[in-house]
């Protein structure tokens, strides 16, 4: 369905002076400075799939993204989606596919959200009956109704990422890009875009690439995930997989009385540990130890810390998508130098 | 094409909604706007008490080549007037995206956005001026005469949405070109007054280069003096239609320029 082979994406940076003469300066005779946005990015996507494209900010994730949307045109490599490319064949492409920018609004600024959808009903060419139940459909998941009215300008952030989702799916698309669909929402509109998304992608089949920073979005949503850093892929491959692989960090949570003290020194030298594979935090009464359960199984841990104090409660808590992305990185940083 | 037609309507309906909505953006442009003309006017007058004719032309002769190159001019700005903002801040700011990802043409999907309602001024002091002048300009009025003229107004039109076009694009490569759209534009002024009245470097200038002597002076001229028709009328379709060509090359070629902004 989608297929990214060596997606390579440079940017001239013009170094220009100010003013009129500044910008003729350099029409003429440009300096330029060549920033690499994507290095080399290849995958691909089955059709039906969701997809979690993760990656730190700056890793190149928006600018993949607008390559496979037909917005920018790759430097090198190419991207195939339907079977069409999308900067040869724009308009019948983007027929196809429906796009939200979780930053950046694509709706009318002035017009009222209802006449914005009849617009991009004729941009669409989408016929009066479809529209309706269309219409319908998304009013249902995504509770438009009480703001249907109200010109976009007048939305709040919540309102206009629904109302921004509901019209990139207006005309039922095969391919939805969504770049930080959920940035700055609260858990209910969260909440009501994931249904969303799942709806759409179980009854139509509608093939799904999300970026997002919100663990929760991936591990509900995400069949797969691509990560990348810097420009590259680091991971492919679904998210059990990378817990396993790298999600050997675990946490016990100890309640003990108030005069017990536990120490990450103490333990490191107790249990010959060093560094990131063992820090403790304290909190009043509960000690927090989290270690590479890799260097030490739990069990040992467990037995160590109640042989040196006495415990009223104790919790196992499994490894965090953001703890397994942070051990990722910190190794890829490791394998660069 | 109906689509098109109907995509325009809806676009446009919403941009008169949107005037009545900022009532006092709109009443301080037409203030400015008639500000403008009525100087543009007064100065014809006060030349004309100094002088009984203008490089062979009359008073009324004058104002109706001032009032013939407004015409054209309200015309473009009636209804390409958001090109202006591509080169200021639409390509900059990345917000040209959204016109990528639909499946209708981008150039036209801009155009169609802004319905340029303060461009009345221009076409109703335009029309004004050739009524007023008419009488007395000794015009060579024939079927011929004015049917070839009006013909030539929309092509008059396009000589100046070309070269908006052409500037505006330039903004997919140095991200910021509203300065130059600007620059050229003004050279529109040129075009209010009989060319002949221009050193030679400036006659060359706005009939060759940036042709706006051609969206005024010479697209009166046949009316004026019923003769020439293949170069003021024909020059204004060919000079209107290489410059639209050319127009459409920059742009599609600045697309795939175009860079974005981050997210």
């Amino acid at each position: 369905m989608i297929y990214a082979e060596h997606l390579r994406k440079e940017f001239k940076k013009t170094v220009k002076s100010p003013g009129l003469k500044g910008s003729f300066k350099a029409l003429f005779r440009p300096k330029k400075e060549i920033v690499v946005a994507a290095e080399d990015i290849s995958f691909h996507v089955p059709e039906g799939e969701i997809l979690g494209f993760i990656g730190p900010n700056g890793a190149g994730k928006s600018t993949v993204i607008k390559m496979l949307t037909g917005i920018l045109t790759p430097t090198s490599g190419f991207c195939r989606i339907n079977g069409k490319i999308p900067q040869n064949d724009r308009k019948k492409y983007v027929r196809e596919i429906g796009a939200v920018f979780g930053q950046r609004t694509q709706l009318w600024w002035d017009l009222p959200l209802q006449e914005t959808y009849l617009v991009l009903k004729e941009i669409y060419e989408v016929d009066d009956d479809r529209f309706q139940k269309r219409m319908a459909f998304l009013n249902e998941v995504l509770e438009l109704e009480s703001f249907i009215k109200s010109p976009v300008r007048t939305l709040s952030l919540g309102q206009r990422m629904r109302a921004d989702i509901a019209a990139s799916m207006l005309h039922s698309p095969k391919v939805l890009f969504l770049d930080e669909p959920t940035i700055g929402l609260d858990v209910v509109v969260k909440d009501n875009i994931r249904q969303a998304i799942m709806k759409i992608n179980k009854e139509e089949k509608t093939t799904v690439i999300l970026t997002t920073h919100d663990i929760s979005d991936i591990e509900l949503l995400c069949d797969r995930i691509v990560m990348i850093d810097k420009g590259k892929n680091v991971y492919d491959g679904s998210l059990r997989e990378l817990r396993e692989n790298f999600g050997q960090s675990r946490e016990l949570i100890f309640e003990t009385d108030p005069s017990a003290t536990l120490t990450t020194d103490q333990f490191r030298n107790g249990l010959n540990l060093k560094g990131n594979d063992l820090v403790i935090e304290r909190e009043k009464n509960t000690f927090k130890v989290r270690f590479n359960s890799a260097k030490i199984p739990v069990g040992k841990m467990l037995s160590y810390t109640l042989s040196l104090t006495k415990v009223k409660d104790i919790s196992v808590k499994d490894a965090d998508i953001e703890e397994i992305i942070r051990n990722l990185y910190r190794q890829g940083e490791f394998m660069d130098e | 094409m109906r689509r098109i037609w109907k995509i325009y309507r809806l676009l446009a309906a919403q941009n008169l909604k949107r005037l009545m909505e900022y009532r006092a953006d709109f009443l301080t442009g037409a203030v400015s706007f008639l500000i403008d003309q009525a100087v543009g006017i007064a100065f014809i007058f006060i030349i004309f008490t100094q002088i009984p004719q203008l490089a062979g032309f009359t008073f009324e002769q004058v104002l109706f080549i001032y009032g013939f190159s407004q015409i054209p001019k309200g015309l473009d700005h009636l209804l390409s007037d958001n090109l202006w903002c591509v080169g200021y801040f639409i390509v900059r700011k990345g917000d040209f995206d959204k016109y990528l990802i639909r499946p209708i043409n981008p150039l036209f999907h801009v155009i169609a956005e802004t319905f340029q309602i303060d461009a009345m001024g221009e076409l109703i002091v335009g029309i004004g001026l050739l009524i007023y002048a008419s009488p007395n300009a000794g015009l060579h009025i024939s079927v011929w005469t004015v049917l070839l003229s009006i013909i030539a107004v929309p092509f008059a039109a396009l000589i100046y949405t070309s070269l908006k076009i052409m500037t505006a694009a330039l903004a997919f490569w140095i991200k910021s070109s509203g300065f130059i759209i600007q620059m050229v534009y003004g050279m529109n002024e040129f075009a209010k007054y009989p060319t002949t009245i221009y050193s030679l470097p400036v006659r060359i200038l706005v009939t060759y280069i940036i042709p706006f002597a051609f969206t005024g002076y010479y697209l009166s001229l046949y009316l004026l003096t019923g003769s020439d028709p293949w170069f003021s009328i024909g020059g204004v379709i060919l000079v209107s239609c290489v410059l639209f060509a050319i127009s459409l090359f920059v742009w599609k070629k600045g697309i795939s320029a175009y860079e974005s902004a981050g997210a």
